[in-house]
């Protein structure tokens, strides 16, 4: 525990130096020269706690490999302050439990700023540890509104929260759909639930008729009932703010059953199965979501680097992560120092940081000031890109 | 009134997945006493069989209608010789010891298959090929498919079929001596062990095809699927009385009936309240259900 950081025991070394050498020959094959050299022993720690093992290992690794390309440009750059960043990952297993350790270890390994996180339920007390520690966390894919809602002020995120997307949705009802009535259906789980009822109160808040708002069984097979108890309310859109598998279902039973409005479905319906389990009766369903990096247009050059680095795509959060790096870096930079106050401090004046996914401020209370969310559609069996509102809120067309 | 009659089509359609499994439950309660929890998930093993052979014989581009008559006939013996071999290694073995020794071993084996599917398919959603077509009529105003007939049709020839082979068959006469007394019933000289046997296979067979029509008409299956049909079919075999082969039928329709109406006039969010309302007062109120009556004389 005793000043690990200037410890130079050989093990150590031994284990900087892999470190080291993964991340040049990371940063090689992402087409970059950094001159790392110069930052041994000496480097701007970042930790990165993210689920590496269980069944979100895929998503964690994702993140970590975001991390680790814009710290890689970051120093090909020549670092912050004249020193490299160093990513430093950690396992939270997307458990409660083992994200206290993990945030504890990354404490103890000296972390400058925390930028990650992925499940919620584990982001959670990883924060309150951070809190304790005074060390800025900046997150890249935990939705849950609560995590700023804690009162903490070393807490930002640069994707949205679960109850902006309500308000999204009912905004896209409304102004591009041009509906007079709509159909909100949940699961009566936590997030669905959530989801359902943000959109009702931004729905009606907007003046568009709520016909019906219930929830479902979920784990059936047959809706068709409750698709034709909704039909005969004759609504022009219905918004399923479940599951994809179950949104499946739905979407097939209601075009069998004839049904003819414009079916939506928050962004836990953005996965294939639904397109498996629907087959053709998916085509022109529109999802609200956080955009994948690939519909981004800003996106598009760390997309290619990705690809370029780990030979396959980048999943769907690892740009969040790719900015909350960046953003933290331009923190330490702006600050002119390398102390979790001075980084958490700066992070707060930050309003206007051109990242992959556009541009990110925060709120006071850490959130992006302007979430961002689109709408996709499913044409021939696939997720496009459909619109998304500009700076004044006008809906317009993605390319 | 139309939407009334789309209820009722609705209702009939879930009520035969139902009745197809719920014949499974009472067959078997009525030979050996064993409420097999563990039929719910052959019902789910039929469906996963016949998406393997399904997409299989798709990727070798048999013709359509010869790869789902393949698919459904080896599902039906693969699951039938499943519901065997689990009768002759978990059940055979309890059948002289207390009762609920055998029970929790249903439940064991219901978890067994549960996670052995979870383990060779995985946590995920299969989905089957899309080969029923949407297309269908409309009788004013009320939307009927095809499929939704196909499987009703279906599923009433296999049980006037099951009612025929127990009513009216020397060995479905011999179903129902054992069903009646075990010992008088071996004492006429009847072969108890081969006549459960043929029970478990003839459960699970009806199993598989609920299973294989279920994958074909909603085309997603997982390793759950089996948990929640199989306590909807369990009380549709209580409501019925449960060993009643023609109660097992019914109450089947009128759970899938409940169902839809339950969901169309007052919300699916309390379906299950309703459902498991009906097993609870059914228990409590005549556990005999609607067609049983003496209990000493099942199926």
């Amino acid at each position: 525990m005793i000043a690990q950081n200037n410890d130079t025991s050989g093990a150590d070394r031994v284990l900087r130096k892999t470190t080291l050498a993964a991340l040049s020959a990371l940063a090689v094959l992402a087409g970059m020269a950094p001159s790392l050299v110069q930052g041994q022993g000496d480097t701007i720690k970042i930790g990165v706690p993210v689920p590496l093992s269980g069944s979100s290992a895929n998503a964690g690794t994702d993140i970590v490999n975001g991390a680790k390309l814009a710290a890689a440009k970051i120093n090909s750059a020549g670092g912050v302050l004249g020193k490299q960043i160093e990513i430093v990952p950690e396992d939270d297993a997307c458990d409660a439990q083992t994200a206290v350790q993990a945030a504890q270890k990354l404490v103890d390994a000296g972390v400058v700023a925390v930028a990650g996180g992925y499940c919620s339920s584990a982001a959670l007390p990883e924060l309150t540890t951070f809190h304790r520690a005074g060390i800025p966390y900046v997150l890249d894919a935990s939705t849950n509104p609560k995590l700023t809602e804690m009162g903490y002020d070393n807490v930002f995120r640069t994707i949205g929260r679960d109850d902006e997307q309500g308000p999204f949705a009912a905004s896209f009802i409304k102004n591009s759909l041009h509906a007079k009535r709509a159909a909100v259906i949940n699961d009566n789980t936590t997030y669905s639930k959530g989801l359902a009822d943000n959109t009702v109160e931004a729905l009606k808040k907007d003046g568009v008729d709520v016909v019906y708002d219930d929830a479902i069984t979920p784990a059936q097979m047959d809706y068709s009932p409750t698709l034709t108890r909704v039909a005969a309310l004759k609504p022009d859109v219905i918004y399923y703010t479940g599951y994809f598998s179950e949104a499946g279902l739905i979407v097939k039973e209601a075009r069998q059953l004839g049904l003819k409005m414009t079916l939506m479905g928050g962004d836990a319906t953005n996965d294939p199965t639904l397109m498996k389990t629907a087959g053709p009766a998916a085509n022109d369903m529109i999802i609200t979501t956080a955009p994948l990096a690939q519909f981004l247009s800003a996106a598009h050059g760390y997309v290619d680097d990705y690809m370029k680095a780990y030979g396959q795509g980048p999943g769907p959060y690892s740009v969040y992560e790719y900015d909350a790096v960046g953003i933290t870096a331009k923190a330490i930079a702006d600050a002119k120092s390398a102390t979790p106050a001075a980084i958490t401090a700066a992070l707060h004046k930050i309003s206007n940081y051109a990242g992959a996914t556009g541009t990110i401020g925060f709120n006071p209370k850490g959130d992006r000031s302007v979430a961002v969310y689109i709408t996709i559609i499913v044409r021939d069996g696939n997720f496009a890109p459909y619109q998304r509102q500009d700076a004044s809120g006008h809906w317009m067309t993605m390319k | 009134m139309s939407t009334f009659f789309q209820f009722v089509i609705e209702g009939l359609t879930i009520g035969s997945f139902y009745a197809l499994v719920a014949l499974g439950y009472t067959m078997v309660y009525g030979i050996i006493r064993l409420i097999n929890f563990a039929h719910g998930d052959l019902f789910m093993v039929g469906a996963f069989i016949g998406w393997t052979g399904l997409t299989a014989l798709a990727a070798a581009h048999v013709p359509l209608a010869l790869a789902l008559m393949i698919t459904l006939v080896a599902s039906m013996a693969v699951t039938g010789a499943l519901g065997l071999a689990i009768e002759r290694v978990a059940y055979q073995p309890l059948l002289r010891a207390p009762r609920l020794s055998i029970l929790i071993t249903a439940l064991g084996v219901s978890l067994a298959l549960e996670n052995g599917v979870l383990l060779l398919y995985g946590a995920g959603f299969n989905t089957y090929p899309h080969v029923l077509s949407h297309a269908g009529f409309d009788v004013d105003g009320v939307q009927i498919t095809f499929a939704q007939i196909g499987i009703i049709v279906a599923s009433f020839a296999l049980m006037i079929a099951l009612y025929f082979f127990v009513y009216r068959t020397f060995v479905g006469t011999a179903m129902r001596a054992l069903a009646i007394d075990q010992d008088a019933a071996r004492l006429m000289g009847i072969d108890v062990e081969r006549l459960i046997q043929l029970t478990f296979f003839l459960g699970s067979a009806l199993a598989a095809v609920a299973g294989v029509m279920e994958g074909l008409y909603y085309t997603q299956i997982n390793f759950f699927m089996g948990f929640v049909l199989g306590l909807r079919a369990f009380t549709a075999a209580v409501l019925g009385g449960i060993g009643n082969i023609p109660g097992a039928m019914a109450g089947g329709i009128l759970i899938g009936l409940l169902e839809a109406f339950g969901a169309g006039y007052v919300s699916s969010r309390w379906t299950d309240v309703f459902v498991f309302g009906v097993l609870i007062a059914v228990l409590v109120i005549k556990p005999t259900g609607l067609f049983g009556e003496r209990v000493v004389e099942r199926m």
